[in-house]
């Protein structure tokens, strides 16, 4: 990944800008939203394959630092939301789209639906990430060689 | 499916928050289907979007909306081999692909 960042160095300007944007594992929660009320009702599993992907990136992040290709100047967490009409199909989406990188126990799957079928008509449910956003600058000398 | 993503539309704001995009070249590394770029890349001198996925740029060019069609580029691409030359971008947005 830190070549991806040095080609990625190599074709911005001078004092050119990096943003490094990607959802961050943590537990996100679950809950069943409608308008009159929010209820969490568990959390995502984190696999391995996902916090293990996340740990790389940041290595590279950092790396790419101590090696003076980029200067980070400003980073944030920021909340991503996907929702849903029903559990069912949250559960789906997670088992066809995320299923290398996160799970629902079974806990959380019965709190959902539980919770789902005695809220409100405009109710949804929504895993709330954690997004990662960071600003980083491109440093003019670095330790290896210009490409 | 009834999935919706990003409903109060943080991402786009942090995103804004973040770097000044207006008249800007800027590389998108992981466009996938456009569903950031179409978000931004109205304001930017021009935008290339590139991505590895070749379904993903196909849906990509299908749903590319008229108001940036004409700044718009993608291209499949490798991170590490970018088909560009040296300092052709103010910006690149490393989006959910580093």
């Amino acid at each position: 990944m830190v070549h991806a960042l040095t080609e990625i160095r190599r074709v911005l300007v001078s004092d050119g800008i990096l943003i490094d944007l990607r959802p961050l594992a943590d537990h996100w929660p679950v809950e069943v939203v409608s308008l009159r009320e929010v209820k969490r009702t568990g959390r995502v599993q984190d696999l391995p394959e996902q916090t293990n992907g996340d740990a790389a990136s940041n290595e590279s992040i950092q790396e790419a630092e101590r090696r003076g290709l980029f200067k980070r100047e400003q980073e944030e967490l920021f909340s991503f939301t996907y929702s849903w009409d029903t559990p069912s199909e949250m559960e789906e989406f997670v088992k066809e789209e995320w299923q290398d990188f996160f799970d629902l126990d079974d806990e959380t799957r019965r709190a959902t639906r539980a919770a789902w079928a005695v809220a409100d008509a405009d109710s949804r449910v929504r895993v709330r990430m954690s997004m990662w956003i960071a600003r980083c600058r491109k440093q003019a000398s670095t330790t290896e060689n210009e490409t | 499916m009834s999935l919706q993503r990003d409903a109060e539309y943080n991402e786009r704001k942090f995103l804004h928050k973040f770097v000044d995009l207006k008249d800007k070249r800027v590389l998108e590394v992981g466009c996938g289907e456009g569903r950031l770029t179409w978000q931004y890349a109205n304001i930017t001198r021009w935008t290339v979007g590139v991505d590895l996925d070749r379904d993903s740029l196909r849906v990509a060019r299908v749903d590319c909306p008229s108001d940036v069609k004409d700044i718009v580029h993608l291209a499949h691409a490798d991170s590490t081999h970018l088909p560009f030359a040296k300092e052709k971008f103010d910006i690149a947005i490393l989006a959910w692909s580093l």
